[in-house]
């Protein structure tokens, strides 16, 4: 009786710990380096000290959809954003199409913008996931 | 009286089965109705922030562009 029940605590716990493990081996990749997702990259790199820039002066925030929003009406920072935001898109919809994840897009921004949320410097404005702009 | 009770638990265990040993179910389906299954995906939120710290951790200049979440298969 007594070897029956540790029998079956020990099933039960070994049922409880493989699902674990599974999961902690997930991750999303970029299953192939197209050359719109190098030029991507290459082009937000290029463009990050401006951008870093532009956060540092108020006139760029982090939104809560994962993208860049311009705060101040000026053609030239607005361009900016738009061509970051285009980048951005080119990524979130590569990883989405490369991992199965088709339906997503709003899971994939969403951590995007908590990302960029956690790697804000203080000062910079970010989104929260109320919709209220806040300086960090 | 114990044992009265026993036989007569038994008697309606043997009873059920006897009952339903008979039925059977029978599912058909319809070929004018195709069955739609609508799979929900679970996303490893985890596992999408890390990819999406080292994509960002490179986009900073922080990390070298090997540090960048691509599949050994990856160009």
């Amino acid at each position: 009786m007594r070897a029956l029940k540790i029998l079956s605590l020990t099933m039960i716990l070994a049922a409880a710990m493989t699902p674990l493990s599974v999961r902690a081996e997930a991750k999303y990749a970029l299953k192939e380096m197209t050359p719109g997702v190098s030029a991507a990259l290459d082009a937000r790199r290029a463009r990050f000290d401006n951008l870093a820039d532009l956060k540092a002066k108020g006139m760029v925030g982090e939104d809560n959809q994962g993208y860049a929003k311009a705060l101040v009406s000026a053609p030239e920072v607005e361009v900016v954003v738009a061509e970051e935001n285009n980048d951005r898109r080119v990524l979130y919809t590569t990883i989405a199409a490369q991992n199965n994840l088709a339906g997503e897009m709003g899971t994939i921004e969403k951590v995007f913008a908590e990302v960029q949320r956690d790697k804000a410097k203080p000062g910079e404005m970010v989104q929260e996931d109320n919709g209220q702009w806040v300086a960090k | 009286m114990r044992f009265k009770r026993i036989i007569f638990l038994f008697g309606m265990l043997a009873a059920g089965l006897w009952a339903t040993s008979g039925c059977t179910v029978k599912a058909v389906g319809d070929p004018n109705r195709p069955i739609t299954i609508n799979a929900h995906v679970t996303v490893d939120i985890r596992g999408l922030k890390d990819t999406a710290t080292d994509i960002e951790d490179y986009v900073s200049g922080a990390k070298p562009k090997e540090s960048l979440p691509i599949d050994q298969g990856g160009k």
